[in-house]
């Protein structure tokens, strides 16, 4: 499916309450955690080698990537640290990893553009449910900003909001005033830090605040949140159906509409009115398909 | 639905993790480490902490249910679970991670204020566990800039390797290049420059101090500001000089990142010539490099 998978983090089998209130308590525990950690990564979790450990930062540096370019730089990584060895697949490469990875509540996840279907990576944190990433990294006004753009961008029906509507908050952020001018240059590092997209002078999510931010958009806004009615991951573009409003990811109506010629909606039978994207091929170096989000066109049922 | 924000620390609210960001600057390219070299000072230089119980006045309220999986409700102050302490260590991590991406030390202070919180007490600890992460599943060794400086860098132990930037799709900073020309400099002359011979210098390469550079921006902003605040470089007053004059000299991350038999490799391959062609500073980099053998107490030999 292309639809982004996640995975919550499984309880660790060791749930130690500490009874005792003294420091001395909590170091014994501090112990059992770093011992946990050394045993861990020995016994079951995997292997960090250096090759592994290239892998990561490279990814951390981007932030986001392509599965191409994600095999692109396993296949680096490898070169440098190990040449001899069988690359392994890809995807056992990563759960090696996360395996890692989850004692830090952090995993290499992977999703899907939500216009043309692309797989993507990115390193999210599975413990905070907040723009914990973008806290680090931006002071406050800019955080109110992007959560400005979010809201609107969650309530539009588009999956966009515009330049306009959204400079327009300025005077309601939270922090150091801001004015108009600056803001249009914040919106633009949130673009250039994969954040957001832009398009047209509207701005929509980048897969990376998708990947990072789904849980914590489902938790804060459950009413305006839309939801895939294929995948049952959060939805932010995507086509509807005319006659029940059920929503679905482009890659989605292209996988689950493939082969049918008189596509209908799985909800309510009626006729799916869209043009349907194609499915993404990652053999094919093409540009991206099809993919006007909520083309109304009539009735046309070509593939 | 989501469990009650409580101050600093592990909250769940996204208003309260606003609160905690910090003053950003520009987010800057993302990147990974400079040139390594991988000193042994640890940092557990920390002073063990005191005694006192798991400070903070807050009642105890109870630790967070135990199915919850997402964000951790209130810091309890009494008893803290495991998975309270692990959070915790992964939310310091990260925060290490994020902030050395922007090649500004990070100060104990911020530490404590952004991420440590309730946890103060056992912080140490905490940084200590943080950095044996950091080290085996990235690769980063986190080091005191100075002996009781209270701030911290990351040191990439891994070799950087050109093909990298490849890979990042991008050239890395270009302002690397201008550093190690400068730091090139500063060796050469006898580990300090004034800074009207760097300009001098550099003029020949078409950078000026006046002058917009189509590559390094503002030239004369990074080499006197931002090389100076990560700390690649120190700038200093010349006393009783008219008109003023500065001098230059390397910093303290400059001599955790790199080394002089490096600079001097790579100003020699500048000229195309041999590092010994300078016999001078060969003598003085062989020593810096033995230093740095003898300091690493069962480590391998540097690579030189």
């Amino acid at each position: 499916m292309g639809a982004p998978r996640s995975r919550s983090p499984r309880p660790k089998g060791r749930r130690v309450r500490l009874a005792a209130v003294p420091a001395s308590a909590v170091r014994a525990a501090l112990g059992r955690l770093a011992r946990s950690h050394m045993q861990g990564s020995a016994r079951r979790t995997g292997i960090m080698t250096d090759v592994h450990r290239r892998f990561l930062q490279l990814l951390m540096t981007h932030g986001v990537l392509e599965e191409r370019d994600v095999k692109r730089m396993q296949k680096h990584c490898y070169k440098v640290h190990d040449r001899n060895a069988t690359i392994d697949k890809l995807e056992d490469f990563i759960n090696n990893i996360n395996s890692v990875l989850e004692s830090l509540y952090i995993e290499i996840k992977r999703g899907v553009t939500e216009d043309d279907g692309r797989p993507i990576y990115a390193l999210v944190n599975l413990a905070t449910t907040s723009v914990s990433k973008m806290a680090m990294d931006f002071a406050e006004n800019e955080l109110d900003l992007f959560r400005k753009a979010l809201e609107l961008i969650i309530d539009s029906e588009s999956g966009f909001a515009s330049s306009t509507n959204i400079l327009n908050l300025v005077d309601q952020l939270k922090g150091k005033k801001m004015k108009k001018k600056e803001a249009e240059q914040v919106l633009q590092k949130f673009v250039q830090n994969k954040w957001l997209i832009e398009k047209e002078g509207e701005f929509t999510l980048h897969g990376r605040a998708i990947l990072e931010m789904e849980q914590y958009i489902r938790e804060m806004y459950p009413d305006a949140a839309k939801i895939c009615n294929i995948c049952h991951s959060l939805l932010i573009q995507g086509q509807s159906c005319e006659t029940c409003g059920i929503r679905m990811h482009l890659p989605c109506v292209a996988k689950y509409f493939r082969s049918n010629a008189e596509p209908r909606c799985p909800h309510c039978n009626d006729y799916w009115p869209h043009e349907l994207p194609e499915v993404f091929d990652p053999e094919k170096e093409r540009e991206p398909g099809i993919s006007k989000s909520n083309k109304k066109s009539l009735r046309s049922r070509r593939h | 639905m989501l469990q009650k924000p409580r101050n600093r620390g592990r909250s769940s609210g996204h208003a309260e993790r606003v609160r905690d960001a910090s003053q950003g600057g520009d987010p800057g390219a993302l990147q990974a480490g400079g040139d390594s070299r991988a000193p042994r000072d640890c940092v557990a230089e920390e002073a063990p902490s005191t005694s006192r119980g798991p400070g903070g006045s807050q009642g105890a309220r109870g630790s967070s249910p135990q199915g919850a999986r997402r964000s951790l409700a209130s810091p309890t102050v009494g008893p803290r679970t495991q998975k309270q302490l692990e959070l915790k260590v992964s939310e310091l991590v990260q925060f290490l991670l994020i902030k050395d991406q922007k090649k500004i030390p990070i100060k104990r202070a911020d530490i404590l204020k952004h991420v440590v919180g309730d946890y103060k007490d056992i912080f140490p600890d905490l940084l200590k566990l943080a950095a044996e992460r950091l080290q085996y599943v990235f690769g980063y060794k986190l080091v005191e800039l100075e002996p009781k400086s209270n701030t911290y860098i990351l040191i990439n132990t891994l070799e950087p390797v050109e093909e990298d930037a490849e890979v990042r799709g991008d050239q890395g900073t270009p302002t690397t290049g201008l550093l190690m020309i400068v730091l090139g400099l500063i060796f050469m002359k006898g580990n300090t420059i004034k800074e009207t011979e760097v300009w001098d210098f550099l003029r020949r390469l078409g950078v000026y101090p006046t002058k917009k550079h189509l590559v390094f921006g503002d030239p004369k902003k990074l080499i006197t500001e931002d090389f100076v605040r990560q700390r690649y470089l120190e700038y200093r007053r010349i006393p009783h000089t008219d008109p003023v004059d500065y001098e230059f000299q390397w910093g303290p991350r400059t001599n955790l990142e790199t080394s002089k038999m490096k600079v001097l490799k790579f100003v020699a391959k500048v000229h195309n010539q041999d590092p010994k062609d300078w016999p001078a500073q060969y003598c003085e980099a062989l020593a810096d490099e033995e230093n740095r053998a003898r300091s690493q107490p069962s480590g391998p030999a540097p690579s030189s």
